[in-house]
């Protein structure tokens, strides 16, 4: 079916595990940017009753289908409310609670864009470990409820590939939620060669969260404290004591104002982290929402280390636990080597002059020259390393979205989309075939 | 002949000659009446006229009523003639739908044929007004509500947001505290909206609303039709609902909270620029005590850097806060047009509606 790309734009939705973006094909940054959780308030009621009375065998999740009311976008997210709890509908880069992605969905095209789904064609950047399960059910709930003409669902990795105008190359997607390294052959995606890493920059953030803690520097959320006026021109914080607020919401607001610490003033170290030769950094001074200012040393620079060697963050006092998630975690530029020795041989040595970042935290400071020096070090010695990251840090942070707004905006694309009357044709396995 | 600049509101349509420094010459409500024109109809109920809104919370949705509109104001109020119009350029609110925008060019291309046509968002305008690129600005409108942050000319639509709250939503509160307290008194919508406009004002601080709230002074006023009702504490109660929107029923945050939320997703070094040039339009914005109060609330808003409103300049006209938008738009058209950097016919033949999304941004 033939869209003509003049008279109907397309909408390039891309759902991550940190922040969602979605905006129209042929712009140049997404105009709907919010965070991918939602808040959720149970109405457990007379559900838990009825629940008790039943056989102790019910699942726990028979509770929460009972009527949850779903808060969500920044806005709605950033009013403290009594019981809200902050979930995510993603685990590991892959849905799990379709109800959540659906209200997201709605909140994205009905209330941001303010678009009827229905005269509009879907682009959906999916990751590279979706499952075939997860596009039908994406490719259902589309044409079913949300009856729009057309879908097409593209990797993560292909579409950043696209934004920088490549048809091969080895994508390193720094998100929010994991770390993934794709390598790209003329436009697919070489599945057998994909590595993920569950280190992303929301664990980064909750490192800093715990060393900023352990030094006695507490973050106070933005609803946890009022400022008053004692004299005129003098200000004063008085805390305020909300019971009733959840440890999810609590450690959500918390977790915005440190990632803006994290943004603001960690960089890259140009050498591995070690104690003893970062501890004579000088401070860098932020201040805090609540009118504090805390200096940051070390942190700095052990912070973004983390990415390279995610044995540091167990040296983080309070960030013991995450052994699990550490242990199998390897550092970038392993992640890199191993991913490019998976492939063919023939196209390593494209792959290695063309490795591209992406991604919220690729946009940190010195990232790119670090990844290139470490590569340089540990690849064969024949290869020729190229790290490229665009300059803007808005780019890097949107290549995915922008890469799907050049996709649906090609005149050589129009034919490729998955439409309504082939969905109804074949049934939504079909997909598989149309979006590779 | 000079442009004519054209922002369309909800409650008023601001238009004229792009004269900068002065306020625009034709403002008209922009709700209509349909009359119906069939004289064979013998049923008299179904003479009633139809009260028509083009415009609902700042997006055009009737175009035949639009049109009918326009062709006054450009015709009839501002004295074009057929087959000599002008040139044209339109404030737009934020987050307008791109189907929205083509139809308005093509309206625009095809039923009145002028000869330029350019579009600008309402944010950048009302910053030009006030002689600054980059700043963020607050536009309490009659049905809407739009915080948006702007660099270098350039709306930054991740930090901007639109509510749907706005004057209209205030007068209708105000209208339900009045029936409280004066039960025998029948008020209509539009006789609520005039004592609005004269009584409503926003109290100094959280503390003063509340004393208010207990005890205040009450003013008799006569209505046209004779009637006298009292107004006591409900003037302070429709300002404090912009800071305290839990009076509305809404879960929200105050207005500047919401604006200090809004800039805090822009990278720090831009805070400091936008913060301290913040502007406040639209007509609701030009309420009695709202600066100040404003401004009383951004000294304790919880941001290290606090916003600070930008003075207009002396050689802008009085009530530069409601028509801020259509100043900005008589500056920009003065650039613009001679500069020819705007859509022509020739242009619109060419490429079709969508042309608008590559020129007008």
């Amino acid at each position: 079916m033939l869209f003509d790309s003049d008279e109907v734009s397309a909408i390039v939705v891309d759902l991550g595990s940190h922040t969602c973006k979605a905006g129209y094909a042929g712009e140049d940054a997404p105009k709907a940017v919010f965070p991918s959780v939602v808040g959720s308030i149970d109405g457990m009621e007379i559900d838990d009753a009825d629940n008790a009375n039943m056989n102790s065998g019910s699942t726990p999740d028979s509770k929460s289908k009972g009527k949850s009311k779903f808060y969500v976008g920044s806005q709605d997210l950033g009013y403290r409310r009594d019981h809200m709890e902050v979930l995510s509908p993603m685990k590991d880069g892959v849905v799990v609670d379709w109800d959540m992605v659906e209200n997201i969905w709605d909140h994205a095209l009905r209330k941001c864009l303010l678009i009827d789904p229905k005269e509009h064609p879907m682009l959906f950047a999916e990751s590279c470990s979706n499952s075939q399960q997860q596009r039908e059910k994406t490719a259902e709930i589309m044409f079913e409820k949300y009856q729009v003409p057309a879908l097409f669902l593209a990797k993560n990795a292909v579409l950043t590939s696209f934004a920088s105008g490549r048809a091969t190359s080895l994508v390193v997607d720094c998100g929010g939620g994991s770390t993934t390294v794709a390598p790209v052959q003329d436009g697919y995606v070489l599945q057998k060669a994909v590595s993920t890493s569950p280190i992303g920059g929301d664990f980064l953030s909750d490192c800093l969260l715990k060393s900023l803690e352990s030094k006695g520097l507490p973050i106070k959320p933005r609803y946890a404290f009022k400022r008053k006026e004692v004299r005129p021109g003098e200000f004063q914080i008085v805390d305020l004591d909300l019971p009733n607020t959840t440890e999810s919401y609590k450690l959500y607001s918390q977790r915005v104002i440190v990632s803006d610490i994290k943004e603001c003033v960690c960089r890259a170290p140009d050498t591995p982290y070690d104690d003893t030769s970062y501890s004579n950094i000088p401070m860098t001074p932020y201040e805090l929402p609540d009118g504090q200012t805390i200096e940051i040393g070390a942190d700095r620079f052990k912070i973004p280390d983390i990415l390279f060697n995610p044995s540091l963050a167990l040296t983080i006092p309070g960030m013991e636990n995450s052994i699990e998630t550490t242990s199998s975690a390897h550092g970038l530029p392993q992640m890199v080597i191993e991913s490019i020795s998976k492939c063919d041989v023939d196209i390593r040595r494209e792959l290695y002059s063309s490795i591209l970042l992406s991604g919220g935290t690729a946009s940190m400071q010195q990232l790119k020259e670090r990844l290139e020096k470490d590569l340089l070090e540990e690849s064969p010695q024949a290869a020729r390393v190229k790290v490229l990251a665009s300059g803007n840090a808005t780019e890097r942070r949107f290549s995915v979205w922008i890469g799907g707004s050049i996709l649906a905006s090609l005149g050589s694309f129009q034919q490729m989309w998955f439409s309504k009357s082939e969905f109804e044709e074949h049934g939504a396995s079909y997909i598989q075939r149309k979006c590779p | 002949m000079d442009a004519v600049v054209v922002d369309v509101g909800t409650k008023l349509l601001k238009s004229g000659f792009a004269v900068p420094d002065q306020p625009p010459s034709m403002v008209i409500p922009t709700q209509m009446k349909r009359l119906p024109v069939d004289e064979s109809l013998t049923d008299s109920s179904s003479l009633e006229n139809v009260i028509v809104n083009p415009v609902v919370r700042g997006f055009i949705r009737d175009w035949d009523a639009m049109e009918d509109l326009l062709s006054h104001v450009l015709y009839t109020g501002l004295g074009w003639e057929i087959g000599n119009e002008g040139q044209i350029l339109f404030a737009e609110p934020l987050a307008t739908p791109k189907a929205v925008r083509e139809q308005l060019v093509q309206l625009m291309f095809e039923k009145f044929n002028i000869s330029g046509f350019f579009a600008s968002e309402q944010a950048v305008l009302s910053l030009y007004a006030v002689g600054r690129i980059s700043g963020c600005t607050v536009d309490i409108g009659h049905a809407k509500m739009d915080i948006a942050s702007v660099i270098e000319g350039a709306v930054q639509h991740i930090s901007s947001r639109r509510f749907e709250i706005g004057g209209l939503d205030l007068t209708n509160l105000f209208a339900q505290e009045l029936g409280v307290f004066n039960p025998h008194v029948n008020l209509s919508i539009s006789d609520v909206e005039k004592l609005k406009e004269q009584y409503a004002c926003c109290s100094e601080d959280a503390a003063a609303y509340r004393r208010f709230q207990q005890g205040c002074p009450e003013e008799q006023h006569t209505l046209p039709d004779g009637q006298v009702i009292k107004i006591g504490g409900e003037r302070y109660t429709v300002g404090e609902a912009l800071f305290q929107p839990s009076i509305l029923g809404l879960e929200a945050h105050g207005i500047v909270e919401q604006l200090v939320r809004c800039i805090s997703t822009v990278s720090t070094e831009n805070h400091r620029q936008l913060l301290e040039n913040t502007v406040l339009c639209g007509g609701t914005a030009s309420m009695a005590g709202f600066e100040d109060r404003f401004q009383k609330e951004a000294a304790v808003s919880s941001s290290a850097i606090r916003p600070c409103l930008v003075k207009a300049p002396e050689y802008m006209p009085d009530n530069l806060t409601s028509n801020s938008a259509w100043v900005g738009g008589a500056i920009l058209a003065k650039v613009v047009f001679p500069q020819n950097q705007h859509l022509t016919k020739a242009d619109y033949d060419e490429n079709g509606p969508s042309i608008i999304h590559r020129k007008c941004f």
